[in-house]
């Protein structure tokens, strides 16, 4: 697997989505502090916390004695510059604003 | 679709796998001929003590601080203070930490953490998310392609 397999494997997932939403609204936390959130098991929120750390989404620091997590948005950013810049030509803009013209309208 | 704001930005934390050993790393953050194509046109001089941030051309000074550790290749801690802007310029110094290890296969991890921002609101906004982002995907485009992300 390499590190963007890892990424789309993890974003996969609804509940490590929420995680890094919850990170980014507020960096720098502890387990603790997600769990809290979360209707999950400290042990269930532990294990998103590890795939999204191996996918390299989530950062931990060490702050005297806690064990802090933080987003790193640099694989969602070196994953939108090979995937998405890509795809998001005039062509596929036009798409878009014909879709937001009949929703729009409808 | 919804917006959030981001808050609590003291402490940034940005991680990213380069295909490099830590000394070609080490030689990028600190050669001013390699800061310019990757760290938004700037010359950056670094010695063991002082960090001097240049215009592209060289000419203008957008600022210096303190060095506070400097263990080639693995470690860099340094003042940070955002000379570019006035606005920005006028808060109080920050801390940026840059860590290199190297890894199995060729790879090495670079950690950057931005930190001690609570005297520099405006700074933390700038800087983050896109911000450090520019700097770290440009610096591994850099190594690994031996071309600028931007021209």
């Amino acid at each position: 697997m390499n590190d963007d397999d890892r990424a789309f494997r993890a974003l996969a997932d609804p509940t490590r989505r929420l995680l890094l939403d919850r990170l980014f609204e507020r960096d720098g936390r502890t387990l603790t502090e997600l769990e809290s959130e979360l209707e999950m098991t400290r042990f269930g929120v532990m294990k998103h916390l590890r795939v999204l750390e191996e996918a390299g989404l989530v950062a931990t620091r060490k702050q005297g004695r806690e064990k802090l997590h933080f987003l790193n948005p640099v694989p969602i950013r070196l994953i939108h510059d090979r995937w998405i810049d890509k795809y998001t030509e005039r062509r596929v803009s036009a798409l878009a604003d014909l879709k937001t013209e009949l929703e729009e309208a409808g | 679709m919804t917006t959030m704001t981001q808050t609590n930005l003291t402490t940034q934390v940005y991680q990213v796998f380069i295909k490099a050993p830590p000394e070609r790393i080490w030689e990028a953050i600190t050669n001013p001929e390699f800061t310019t194509k990757y760290f938004y046109g700037a010359r950056i001089e670094i010695t063991p003590d002082r960090r001097r941030t240049f215009s592209p051309d060289g000419g203008d000074s957008w600022g210096e601080g303190a060095v506070m550790e400097y263990e080639p290749p693995r470690r860099l801690v340094h003042e940070w203070r955002s000379g570019y802007n006035p606005d920005l310029a006028a808060e109080e110094p920050s801390r940026v930490t840059w860590e290199i290890e190297a890894q199995d296969g060729g790879l090495s991890l670079l950690t950057v953490v931005h930190d001690r921002l609570e005297g520099a609101p405006k700074t933390a906004e700038s800087v983050a998310g896109p911000g450090w982002m520019m700097v770290l995907s440009g610096l591994k485009t850099l190594l690994e392609t031996g071309e600028p992300l931007t021209s």
